[in-house]
């Protein structure tokens, strides 16, 4: 047990927006650091006890304090309750379910990269990153891909009223915030029950015809889809999105996968051990607990910072290095134990298809001069704003 | 060589497989399996101590 007086750290005020390397090396020098809200663990080890001790470290009591009108299945429950509905769900997201989508998943994302490479320039978030998983999203419910721009509006205001909850006033976005977030509810409890009379051959369907006494009530499957908002969507947009910034700033690593296509999946991981887009995750003790040596109450909110877990130079040796090489990547920007992400054989199929489509197609580009790529900041999950790519002459087709 | 996954601490991450498909695979829920009785032949080997190395639940256990 130790008595030292623990670094607290403003996390308001990290240079998060334009440096976040330097934002996170701010945070790596022990492991349990002070924060506006409890305490953040920091180091590979400390984040794999909290996150694999459930009893003490309550994922439920985390996500409470979220204003969400329904629950949000799976990932506000601990075991038992948890493990049921990850039984139920876990097949609906396994590779051998996600795998046959991938020709589908290929050519959406080639319609989305031809313009680009034709014209020369884009805004790769507000046009592909934005977009894309949005569409996997309506492929995988079995929703027309009409309803994109619609559901781009419900689920940014639903995200903004999840950043704003614990905040007391509530204004004028809150309101239309809550009446979009209303809407979707609406939405998803009809379609519901149209699944449910007349099912086709999508994931929700699949998921509604589960028999008793596994079978998800309207309530759990609207939280379900909820978190499937919440969870599935911004979080690919922003990994690829930093992905690509890191890409175009390093030409030399972008020519190692251009050059060899199979490094892809080794280079993806390591764009996501940098880059983790949902890179706080939350739990609060169910008791006294001792996390790195010290002695916390129950009821203390532990943030894991995943993004500097995945710099611990123990694990990662030169961990603020870009290496596509590394023999061992045990990143943890999935999580791991009993919440690991759900979505994440999902998630890399997407990343994967993008990286490989876009550089068959666009080897050579860089971020366009006078624009500057942002992270907003300071917010629950992390990514770009904007990524204004150029892409150079030689390649346009 | 023998590999061997713990089942209670395998979480689904697919690692394991998508790096050594010869040596695991993986079931409907999405889990880790060992191919055959856990015995790794030589050509394999490398391939089984990258996938155990890279397991993010330290889940595979190698015995040389």
């Amino acid at each position: 047990m130790t008595t030292d007086a623990l670094p607290k750290v403003c996390t308001d005020d990290l240079p998060m927006p334009e440096a976040r390397d330097d934002a996170w090396h701010q945070l790596d020098k022990h492991p349990l650091v002070e924060v506006e809200d409890g305490y953040a663990v920091t180091r590979r080890d400390v984040v794999e006890l909290v996150l694999k001790n459930p009893s003490l470290f309550s994922s439920k009591r985390a996500f409470d304090v979220l204003a969400s009108p329904v629950p949000l299945v799976p990932i506000a429950f601990d075991p038992p309750e948890q493990t049921r509905y990850r039984r139920i769900l876990q097949p609906f997201f396994s590779p051998r379910m996600i795998k046959p989508l991938e020709p589908d998943l290929r050519r959406q994302v080639v319609d989305l990269i031809e313009p680009i490479a034709r014209r020369g320039q884009c805004d790769f978030i507000a046009e592909v990153a934005a977009v894309f998983p949005i569409q996997v999203f309506l492929t995988l419910f079995g929703l027309p891909l009409d309803m994109r721009d619609q559901f781009i509006e419900w689920k940014d205001a639903v995200l903004n009223l999840s950043a704003a909850a614990g905040q007391t006033s509530v204004d004028e976005a809150a309101q239309e915030g809550m009446q979009k977030a209303l809407e979707l509810f609406m939405y998803l409890t009809d379609l519901i029950q149209k699944r449910r009379g007349a099912p086709g051959d999508d994931v929700l369907s699949q998921v509604l015809s589960i028999e008793p006494p596994d079978a998800l009530s309207d309530e759990e499957a609207v939280g379900l889809c909820f978190l499937f908002v919440l969870a599935g969507l911004d979080t690919v947009m922003d990994a690829l999105g930093f992905g690509m910034q890191r890409l175009a700033e390093n030409p030399d690593k972008r020519q190692e996968i251009v050059n060899d296509p199979s490094l892809i999946p080794a280079a993806m991981e390591e764009l996501l051990r940098l880059d983790p887009p949902a890179p706080f995750v939350p739990r609060v003790s169910t008791q006294e607990v001792t996390v790195a040596g010290h002695t916390l109450p129950e009821g203390t909110r532990i943030t894991n910072y995943l993004a500097v877990a995945n710099r611990d130079e123990r694990q990662f040796p030169n961990p603020y290095d870009i290496d596509f090489h590394r023999t061992e990547n045990r990143h943890v920007s999935f999580g791991m134990g009993v919440h690991r992400c759900l979505g994440s054989h999902l998630a890399r199929l997407e990343m994967a298809v993008l990286y490989e489509e876009w550089h068959k197609r666009i080897p050579n580009y860089h971020i366009t001069p006078g624009t500057t790529p942002r992270v907003h900041w300071p917010r629950g999950t992390v990514g770009l704003d904007s990524l204004h790519l150029t892409i150079e002459a030689g390649d346009r087709t | 060589m023998r590999v061997a996954i713990d089942p209670a601490k395998c979480m689904g991450h697919g690692i394991c497989y998508a790096l050594a498909p010869n040596v695991f695979e993986d079931d409907d829920q999405g889990y880790g399996h060992v191919i055959g009785d856990g015995q790794v032949p030589q050509e394999q080997a490398e391939a089984a101590r990258n996938g155990a190395a890279n397991c993010p639940e330290g889940a595979i256990s190698v015995t040389e």
